[in-house]
């Protein structure tokens, strides 16, 4: 494989993904994972939730991907604690996983469901990805949380939905190209995989460096 | 795209300065100027000031700092330097606003220091987000912005 070169000598991307409760991160990462490892990166996932391991049970069962590269922190209070002021659990999870799993190229790390001031510390992830979603109202783009304006990329999720909930897509991508000047943003649907295959591009060309 | 996995020295490193100085007179020393933050990127991709497509992909171990060299050879070499930083300097009125303000600023994750009575905001992203937030106090004189650079 192209990248083998850089993996050896480094350790696996990291890769956050926040958003707020239900907007799709769980359901992006089960997209992701037949898609990246169909490119030869090996994936493996830490789920943050609050004092259950449901995202980490449910990716185990999924099939998609060896239940051992999953793991689970429970992140008891803030889910943003876990990842922002103190992600010591989760760069713990994601190190155990790298020395595992030499091979893995990228370790994917959702956050507990949080509302749009929720960030990732770059301790953590060397890049993140934010999830929104259509059903949600379209003016949250326009309501600048930190999530929507900072992430590297962010992710306007359900678009099948918006037609059903009066959502408006092109105001939401003018408002969200407007608080994020020139960075990237997808849309995706992650019931039927739409957009995923721009994600995985965006993430070969910023942090796996394979195309 | 050029691939850079280690860090070799720094600039200021005996064995390396020289040699950056001779190939700065080639005018062969190409900089990446990042943001204090993107500095704790382990994996990012950066355009050098001459254009060079550069991938970064360090150990967990090692850290960006200003003035670590990514490159050295007998024909260029790539050095990392960390952006200014720019700070917002902030006046409360008076100690009921300033204890306010100290309040706000942690609720808001800022990151601050303090010199005497003023409070120095980092700006890290557009300067209007942190303006706008401030707005309330600066309105009715709870706190008066003295500079932002
Ligand atoms: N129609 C539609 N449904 C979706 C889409 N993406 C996710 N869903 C559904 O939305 C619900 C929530 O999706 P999850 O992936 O669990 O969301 P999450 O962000 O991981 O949720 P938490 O981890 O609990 O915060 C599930 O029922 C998904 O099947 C989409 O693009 N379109
Ligand atoms: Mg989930």
């Amino acid at each position: 494989m192209k990248s083998e070169k850089i993996f050896k000598h480094t350790s696996p991307a990291r890769v956050g993904i926040g958003g707020p409760v239900g907007s799709g991160k769980t359901a992006l990462i089960e997209k992701l994972i037949p898609t990246l490892e169909a490119r030869g990166i090996e994936v493996a996932v830490v789920t943050n939730d609050l004092v259950t391991k449901e995202d980490a049970e449910r990716l185990k069962r999924s099939g998609l991907i060896d239940p051992d590269r999953v793991r689970a922190v429970e992140t008891g209070a803030c889910p943003h604690t876990a990842i922002r002021e103190d992600p010591t659990l989760n760069i713990q999870a994601a190190d155990d996983l790298a020395a595992e799993f030499p091979s893995v190229g990228i370790i994917i790390i959702e956050s507990g469901g949080d509302n749009l001031a929720s960030t990732f510390s770059l301790d953590l992830v060397d890049y993140w990805l934010f999830v929104i979603d259509t059903a949600g109202g379209d003016d949250i783009p326009r309501k600048k949380g930190p999530g929507i304006i900072r992430s590297d990329l962010l992710v306007i999720n359900k678009i099948d939905l918006a037609p059903l909930v009066g959502s408006d897509l092109e105001l939401m991508e003018k408002d969200a190209n407007e608080v994020r000047g020139d960075r990237p943003m997808v849309m995706t649907n992650c019931a039927t995989g739409e957009g995923i295959v721009a994600i995985v591009n965006q993430l070969s060309r910023d942090v796996l460096f394979d195309a | 795209m050029m691939t850079l996995t280690d860090i070799i020295g720094f600039t200021t490193d005996e064995n390396i300065s020289g040699r950056l100085h001779d190939l700065s007179h080639s005018n062969d020393v190409e900089y990446i100027v990042l943001e204090r933050e993107n500095t704790l990127r382990k994996r990012l991709r950066v355009t050098g000031d001459k254009g060079t497509d550069c991938a970064i992909a360090l150990s967990r171990d090692q850290k960006l700092e200003d003035g670590c060299v990514l490159h050295l050879d007998d024909n260029r070499a790539i050095v990392l330097r960390m952006a200014q930083e720019h700070w917002l300097s902030v006046k409360p009125a008076d100690s009921a606003a300033a204890v306010e303000l100290g309040y706000f600023a942690g609720n808001l994750h800022w990151r601050v220091r303090f010199d005497g009575d003023i409070m120095l905001i980092a700006i890290e992203g557009p300067i209007d987000f942190y303006l706008g937030r401030l707005q309330p106090y600066l309105d009715d004189g709870r706190a008066r912005v003295l500079s932002d650079e």
